[in-house]
Parts: structure tokens; sequence; C-alpha cells
């Protein structure tokens, strides 16, 4: 052993070394004055001396020292006595780094997503504020002009009220145009957010003023991907056709709500038409808290603001909509405004899901924990002796629990090292596999704060599975092993039932996540088979924006989807085209107020309202596989001088005509003047997301909407069904583009099944996480059952060979052996069923389709369970068998 | 898994290593092992200086043969009398050239000592108490 031990006082270990060296000179030296031959005297010396590793150990542990030296020597101690078991300490290290490695992937995730603060000084002053319309079922829905103006001055709790409404423009970047998300956005979003510039201003209120020279400020990400960095401030860029003086960068990562924005543009609106802009609700609102007023607080203005708003602005108190004395303003019952912490809105739902996570790695933590303890509780056992006579030689109990909490530490902390590589690797496969279904994704990192999260995890696991094995290590028991020399005690049972109640433990914490990972992929099974309402399968589809300036006139925008879908339906292998507004299955809801003829609105039924709108070329349902129900679909006979014509979906049908039928009835967007006649019924099509229940829809056929609304959208989503995929039909599409405009942008092109996984990418990924994390834990108790049940099997022998001595049979061994696995694996099962129902309370919101409790899961994951419990018993019984009975006799 | 050597080897010899951090009532057994010892260290320092070979040869001198301390109860033993500053310990040369670390008695040592002996003469009281055949009346 050398004598590296550098924290040990190095002089003072060399003198020590000089002493005893002397000591044995002089010893020599007397033995031969004595006669003994040299060979004889160095021999005899060095054998009184005795071992001077020990002597040395000893020794300086005498010397003075600090609490420092005490850990490094305990920590010392603990590696050289691993490193004589090297498979033992591999097996646990690598558990180890399983087990941690999960949880810092998933802490960094929450970390990266739930506990980062928003990048804005003081971020939990600010609010996000919607508005709610409780009878209509909508709880967060954006804020019309009106009521922006109105709160803006009104309100006493704000220190500046910001408006902003995300959408997308056309770059005319270095090299060719690109789609990229914009907003426009009040001048005082950015004072609420209070961020400024990095280069340039922000915009002044003038700017946000009708007819001023265009400006644009963009995101220092967009700055110098589409511009090189290079000197921009004060030149003109091109943005859906506008030349627009760039005035500002915003500092790398300023964003909001999390929506990716590129380029801010000013949010036009004229407070002098304010009572014009009531009723559309397209803005979204961030308030800055003053800083002693608190959210309670803030609400509570709220509900006086809410009883006094429509008289302010000329209504009646208590006007119903839409009589007289009735004016489009917040109200406390119909029309509220909600505030929410604009962080907690930011991250929305996943939380739920990523503590579930964080829970279930927990649990895979504390399966390896109770794995470890079986194990080091066993290698205890065979380490007895050597334990008895240390603490005869002086160690304390406390020195011994210090010392197999250090082996623990030494274990755990490789596994955390290990751990945090394996999660680097992990997140990172994470991130770019399923980044775009997490909120702030981008934020997610291994920091400062996760690596502390992971020292002290790895120190907490050393504790929860180094303690036990320490703590059965009591002096009593070791006084009483010296007497025995090692032989059989009573206190054996006690340590089985230890060991035996660590593999219920897992057990039950295995069955825990296995019914949460199947109940979760069930969920998810379910989901990919909702019917949509159309054939997804050889579709491909790609968004197409035409700048509105230079499209002002609506029948050009006609002409040109129409020219554009007949030149791409003219690509080889193309058997359908068209074009529409919304791209299902995952729109945002329009909730349009509509006349719908004849129908009365009642205090209790459904508002006169549409949840979709959908502009929707005439080939529309033919392209997508819409059947139609009842009537007809749009046709060639739907011309810009017949009567105006439209279709609803089965659910508007149902909701408003009550089993008559529709065909034949009008309808019209709330304000209009023109009534479309109801020619079809289709099926329901999934808009707002795949677990989501359809909303009610009305179709407009897009050739004749100039005619019938007098208005077009200028963008659509198109969508082709061809046999090749859109990868092949890509360089086709950009042709075709090119050939009609060349200024204008592909954005998301991909096929229609990208669209779904997209859509259910989130429930995916847990899935399959849990999943994954479910498999460890499996294999973790499955081998934890090995491993006791094998240990049982050598402590037994003399037994079982005194068994099959008397005349037991392989079988009956083989029984004995199996019983005793099954019957802990019953005993885990019975109570990880029990704990999974608890669980299933909480982890419900996850799930679709498939009930918390559902028994199949449960039968499944129990008959599962079982059998990988015999499996595990079958290897340690069939060796029980082979026990020769005197040959076990003997060795005791 | 097979004991390390140099754990057997020092087995015999319990009356190592016990520090005070680590005394506990339930091993009163060893704290007076441990007791002895350092009287018997004590004392054989009080005839002069004394290098830890020089101590085992003195004591196993004195004793005729009947106490074999060992290195491995002697140094650990001395090296926390130092601690305890009953015992100092300076390198000076021995008759032989050879450099030796030489333990000193020092008053507190001294004093030590003499608490220790008293602890062992009442300890030897009461064992030669036993010796003594109870008087009748008191049974």
């Amino acid at each position: 052993m050398s004598n590296g031990d550098w924290w040990n006082h190095p002089s003072r270990m060399d003198g020590l070394n000089d002493e005893l060296r002397t000591h044995l000179e002089m010893s020599i030296r007397d033995r031969m004055a004595r006669g003994e031959s040299r060979q004889d005297a160095e021999r005899n010396a060095r054998r009184e001396l005795g071992d001077v590793v020990t002597i040395r150990e000893v020794t300086s542990d005498m010397w003075p020292h600090g609490w420092l030296r005490d850990v490094m020597q305990d920590l010392k101690y603990a590696v050289r006595s691993l490193t004589r078991v090297p498979g033992f300490a591999i097996a646990c290290i690598v558990t180890l780094a399983l087990g941690i490695g999960a949880n810092t992937a998933i802490f960094s995730v929450i970390n990266g997503v739930i506990l980062r603060p928003l990048p804005y000084p003081l971020p939990h002053e600010l609010i996000y504020v919607t508005s709610q319309f409780p009878t209509m079922g909508l709880d967060h829905f954006p804020v019309d002009a009106g009521e922006y103006f109105d709160f803006a001055e009104r309100n006493r709790s704000f220190s500046a009220v910001g408006a902003y409404q995300v959408t997308a423009v056309n770059l005319g970047a270095d090299d060719s145009p690109i789609r990229v998300v914009a907003a426009n956005a009040s001048a005082s979003l950015f004072g609420a957010l209070d961020v400024p510039a990095f280069r340039g201003r922000t915009f002044t209120n003038q700017e946000t003023l009708p007819n001023q020279a265009p400006v644009v400020i963009l995101s220092r990400e967009e700055w110098e991907s589409a511009f090189g960095g290079r000197p921009i401030l004060g030149k003109q860029i091109q943005v859906d056709g506008v030349a627009r003086t760039v005035v500002g960068i915003m500092p790398a990562g300023f964003d909001v709500h999390d929506q990716g924005v590129k380029v801010w543009l000013p949010l036009i609106l004229d407070p002098a038409k304010r009572q014009q802009y009531r009723g559309g609700h397209n803005f979204q609102m961030i308030a800055r808290l003053k800083n002693n007023v608190s959210l309670t607080q803030a609400r509570s203005e709220l509900e006086t603001m809410l009883e006094q708003w429509n008289v302010a602005d000329g209504g009646t108190v208590g006007a119903k909509c839409c009589g007289a004395g009735f004016v489009h303003t917040p109200d406390p019952k119909f029309h509220r405004l909600r505030y929410d912490d604009l962080q907690a809105d930011t991250i929305g739902s996943i939380g739920r899901a990523l503590w579930t996570l964080q829970a279930a790695v927990a649990f895979v933590l504390l399966i390896a924990c109770a794995n470890l303890a079986n194990l080091l509780l066993m290698r205890a056992e065979t380490r007895h002796k050597e334990l008895a006579v240390r603490a005869a030689l002086g160690a304390g109990r406390a020195r011994l629990v210090r010392q197999f909490l250090a082996e623990s530490a030494v274990l755990s902390l490789a596994g955390a090292v290990l751990g945090t590589v394996l999660a680097y690797v992990g997140l990172h496969a994470l991130v770019s596999a399923a980044g775009s279904s997490i909120p702030r994704a981008d934020g997610i990192a291994i920091d400062a704060r996760v690596l502390g999260f992971t020292l002290l995890l790895a120190l907490g696991t050393a504790v929860v599975f180094g303690l036990a094995p320490a703590l059965q290590m009591t002096v009593g028991n070791l006084a009483l092993t010296l007497r025995e020399a090692g032989s059989r005690t009573t206190t054996i049972g006690a340590r089985a039932r230890l060991r035996s109640g660590l593999v219920i433990l897992e057990m039950a914490l295995a069955v825990m996540l296995v019914v949460g990972a199947g109940l979760l992929v069930r969920s998810f099974w379910n989901l990919m088979r909702v019917d949509a309402g159309f054939d997804r399968s050889h579709l491909t589809t790609f968004r197409v924006a035409l700048p509105t300036k230079v499209y002002a006139d609506f029948t050009r925008r006609v002409a040109f989807y129409d020219n554009l879908t007949r030149e791409l339906n003219a690509i080889p292998g193309v058997t359908a085209v068209s074009g529409m507004t919304g791209l299902p299955p995952q729109r945002s809801i329009n909730a349009n107020d509509t006349d719908i003829e004849g129908y009365v609105q009642t205090p209790t039924g459904p508002a006169e309202n549409i949840d979709y709108y959908q502009y929707a070329m005439p080939s529309y349902f033919s392209t997508m596989h819409i059947p139609m129900v009842a009537g007809r679909a749009f046709g060639p006979q739907d011309g810009p001088s017949s009567p105006p014509v439209a279709i609803i979906n089965q659910t508007a049908a149902k909701l408003f005509y009550s089993g008559k039928s529709p065909i034949g009835r009008r309808i019209r967007p709330s304000g209009d003047t023109v009534w479309m006649t109801i020619v079809g019924v289709a099926k329901d099509v999934k808009q707002g997301g795949v677990d989501s229940k359809t909303g009610t829809e009305l179709y407009l056929d897009y050739d004749q909407s100039p005619h019938a609304v007098q208005y077009a959208p200028a963008n659509l989503n198109i969508v082709m069904r061809s046999e090749r995929d859109a990868a092949a039909l890509a360089p086709g599409i950009r042709r075709t583009l090119s050939s009609l405009d060349a200024s204008l942008p592909i954005s998301q092109l991909r096929s229609m099944d990208e669209v779904f996984e997209t859509a259910v990418a989130r429930p995916h990924v847990i899935a399959e996480l849990l999943g994954v994390f479910a498999t460890v834990a499996l294999v973790l108790a499955a081998v934890g059952t090995y491993g006791v049940l094998a240990y049982s099997i050598t402590e037994r022998s003399r037994e079982i060979g005194i068994r099959i001595a008397l005349g037991a049979s392989a079988r009956d061994v083989l029984r004995m052996v199996l019983r005793q696995g099954l019957v802990l694996a019953v005993i885990g099962l019975a109570l990880g069923l029990v704990g999974a129902g608890m669980l299933g309370r909480l982890t419900g919101t996850l799930l679709f389709g498939v009930a918390p409790t559902d028994k199949l899961t449960y039968a499944l994951v129990a008959v599962f369970m079982l059998a990988i419990a015999a499996a595990a018993s079958l290897v340690p019984a069939r060796r029980a068998t082979r026990v020769d009975p005197l040959e076990a006799l003997r060795s005791e | 898994m097979s004991l390390p050597r140099y754990i057997d080897s020092l087995y015999p010899s319990p009356a190592t290593g016990m520090t005070k951090r680590h005394a506990k009532p339930a091993l009163a057994r060893i704290e007076l092992l441990q007791g002895t010892l350092d009287l018997i260290i004590l004392q054989a320092l009080r005839w002069g200086p004394r290098h830890g070979y020089g101590l085992v040869q003195l004591i196993r001198a004195t004793s005729n043969g009947v106490l074999q301390v060992d290195a491995g109860s002697l140094y650990p033993a001395l090296h926390r009398l130092e601690r305890q500053r009953f015992v100092k310990a300076e390198w000076t040369v021995s008759g032989n050239k050879q450099r030796v670390r030489v333990y000193t008695l020092t008053a507190a040592g001294q004093k030590r000592l003499t608490a220790e002996r008293s602890r062992w003469e009442q300890l030897t009281q009461a064992i030669e108490g036993l010796f003594v055949p109870p008087s009748t009346e008191e049974i």
C-alpha cells in the first residue's frame, strides 16, 4: 500500500514510518545479538511488529484532525474495500446511474420549463389577461381592442398594460423569402415586460397609430440568421410585401408567452374607433402589477370594474345580448376577464405530466435503493466477522455506521457521475424528439441547479440505501458474532424479514409504475385511433400566405389559389388538390357569433355561435375524403352569380336543428347582410385537438366568398392527395409556387401523418418515457426478487439438504422456493394495485379513453408481474433442487 | 470473502483504537483495558524518556515477561497520549546513531498517572477483598 495519504499530515506520516522502521531495526539487531540468524531475525521481527499498514492507520487515527480528514479517511477506506469486489461495485453503480440519471434528466426538464423564471425583470408581477364566456364554454379567450383600451385606462392595479397578437409574416431575407412568426405589439407591451431593445429602440405610441411610416423590430436571432448580423438599424426590409424601417433589435431570447416571435410589428389600433372594435376578440394582454398590489387585490378590483363596465360605455346594467341597452363589454356574468400568472399560463398543462414523470423516476430510484439495500445487507453479512473485529478494535458503532455510509456515498456519487452523463445524452434525444410539444424547451439544460439537485439526490440516496445495513450492524450483534464465531443465530430471521420487506416494496412500486405506464400507453393508443373525420394517409400539406397589401383584391386571391391548385394537380402522381383556412386537428377556436335563421337562443341553450369557420375550396371534401352525411358538397354550380351556399358539420346540425334537416335553412356571420343557404351536412372533423370534443363548424365556399361575405382570406393550407410522399413532392411544389409568385415562401410542408404526430407528440413522449421507466423498474424488481431468493437458497442450503435427505423430491423443493418468491410477489402486487388505484386520481387528467382504475389494465399487469416474479424465482428454485445433501450437511 | 490478513493478526489485542469519541458505556470492558495500558506506559516513562522499542523492552523486563505490549497497541496509545498532552515526543539521535522518537512524561501525564494508579489500587483492593472470607454475622 502506497503512502499517498496526502490529507494525513504527510510529514507526520513520514515520521511514523521512520519510527516503525527504527523499531523494526532495533528488534532485528537485538534478535541477532541473541544469536538468531539474520534471516530468522528479520522474519520474526516483522511478525512481532505486525501489519504496518494497520498500525499506521490506527495510529494516524489518534492524531488531532478535522472532520474533512475524517471524511476523506472514510471515503478512502470505502474505495479500497469496494475495489476488492469490482463486480458488486459496478452492478451497484450502473443501477444507481440509471436511477439518478433518470431523475436528473426529468428534473432538468422541470427546472427549464417550470422552475426557471421567465426572462423578464420581476416576472412574478406579470399577469396574463384573457376573457371568459362561461355560458359558451370559453374560458381562455382573447380580448377585443375596445376592452384593451378600457382596461388600460380604468384599472388601478397595474403599472403597465400591453397587447399583442401573434401571427406570421413573409420576410424578405437575404437569400429567399421566409415565413416567420411575428407579433403585432402595442408600444406599452415592451414597457410592461420591462425589456429594452438590444440595439435601437422599441416602438413609440405614435408608431402604433394608423397611417404612420411602417416600422419593424427584429429579434436578435432573426437579425443574425436572416440578415447576417450586419448593421440594419434605419434600413428598410420587406415584410409581407411592405418596406418597413428597422428601428430596433430585441435581445437574444426575448419572446412572449413562448410563441417563438422573431419579428415585431406595431399593433395598429385607433383609440377613436374603440366602440367599433368591440366583439373582435383577437388580442392577448399582459399587465404588470404595481409593486405594492397583490394578485388578490387586483382580482377584487376587477370585480368592481366588471360591475360598472357596460354602464361606463353607455349600456344598462343587466341588459341581455343583444337587445336594447346592450354593449359588448365585460360584465360579471357572461363576459368576464381573468387574470393568470404569466409564467403559469405559459407553462400550461404540462406541469402535471412532468411531475408525474418525476414521481415515476423517483419510484425507479426507490426501487434501485431497495435493491442496493438488499445487496449491501447480504454483503454486510458476509463481512460480519471483519466488522466484528473492527468493532472490537475500538471502532465504535458510529464509526462503523459512518464507514457503511461512506461506501454507499462512494457508490452513489459514482452512480451520479455516470447518471449525469446518461441524463445529458437522454435529454438531448428527448428535446430533439419532443421539444416542440414542451413549452420553453430551449431552456432545458443541465445547469448548476440541476447539478446541485443531483448531488443532493446522490447523498440522500446513499443514506436511504446505506442506512439499513449500517444499522443492522449494531454493536450488540457484533459482540454476539464474535462469541459464536460467525455461526447462525436467531437474528437471521429478522434480517430475512427485512430483505423480504424490501422485495415487497420494490414489487409494489414497480406495479404502480407499470399500471401507470399501461394506462398511458392505452391512452395514446386510443388517441391514435380517434376518428378525425377524414383519411389522413397519403396527404401532403403546406401553407401559403399572400401578402395582403399586394393581393388586396379578394377575387385576385381566389384566382391565385384556383391557379395554384390546378397546376399542383398537374404534378405527376397527384390525384387531388384543395385549399382551406384551418388545418385540423390543432386549430385554435374561432367562436364567431353567427345568425342561424329560425334558431331561438334560450338562456340555458347553446349560444348562437359557431366554433370553427372553414373557408374551403370546392374540392376540399373529395380531397380530404370527408363524407357528406346529408345534402351535397360545394360544386361548380356554386358560382359567383348563384345564391351563396354553406355546409355545416354534424355537431352543428344536431345542436341547432334538433333532429330536423338543416338542408335549405339559412345562416350567416353576425353582422353580414347576405344569407347563405345550407346545402349539405359534413361528417364531423376533429379541428381543435384529437382528444377534445368536436366543436360546431361552418364551411364557406372559398371561391364564392368574395361575393357571399365580401371577404376572402389571404392564407390557405393546401392539401394534396398523392401516393408520393411530401419529400418527393417538394421540388414540384416549389417550382409551381415560384412560377406563380417568386416572392412567396412555402411553410410547414409535411405529410398529414406528421401533423397528427405533432398533435399527439406530448402524450406520445409521456407514454414512451413512462414505458421506459416502468421497464427499468420491472427489471430492477425482478433482479431484486432473484437476488433475495438466490441468497436465501444459499442460506437455507443445510435445511434444503436435510429435506432432500429426508426424501423431499426435486419437485417439492422447486415448489417450496417458487412459493417463497410468489408469496412476496403477491403481497407486493396487492399493495401495488392499491397504490396505483390511489395514484390514479392524480394522473387521471393525463388519460384519454381509459379510466384510471381500468380493470383490464390492472388484470394484465397482475398476470404479467406474477409471470415475471415466477421467472425470477425459477432460477434459484432450480438451483435449490441441485443441493447435494451430503455437501450441505458437511459444510456447516 | 476472505478476511484481510492484518485484522487476524491484530485481533488478540483489543486495547487499541479506542478514542474518547467512540467510547460507549457498552464497552466498559475495553475501557478498563485501555486504562490499564495507559497506566503501564505512563508508569514505565516515570523512569525516564524512552523510545517505543525501548518501552516494549522495559515493560517486558520489569514484568518478568508477563506483559507483552505489541507495536499495534503501543504506537496508537503513545500518539493518543501525546495528543492528550500526557506525554511529549522529540526526535533525537540514539547511542547507535539512529534517529529515534523519544517520549517524555509531562506534568499533566504525572497527574494522570497518579489518578490511574489510585484507580488501579482501588480495583486491586476491591478484588483482594473478594478473597477474604465473609464474616458469618453478615449473612
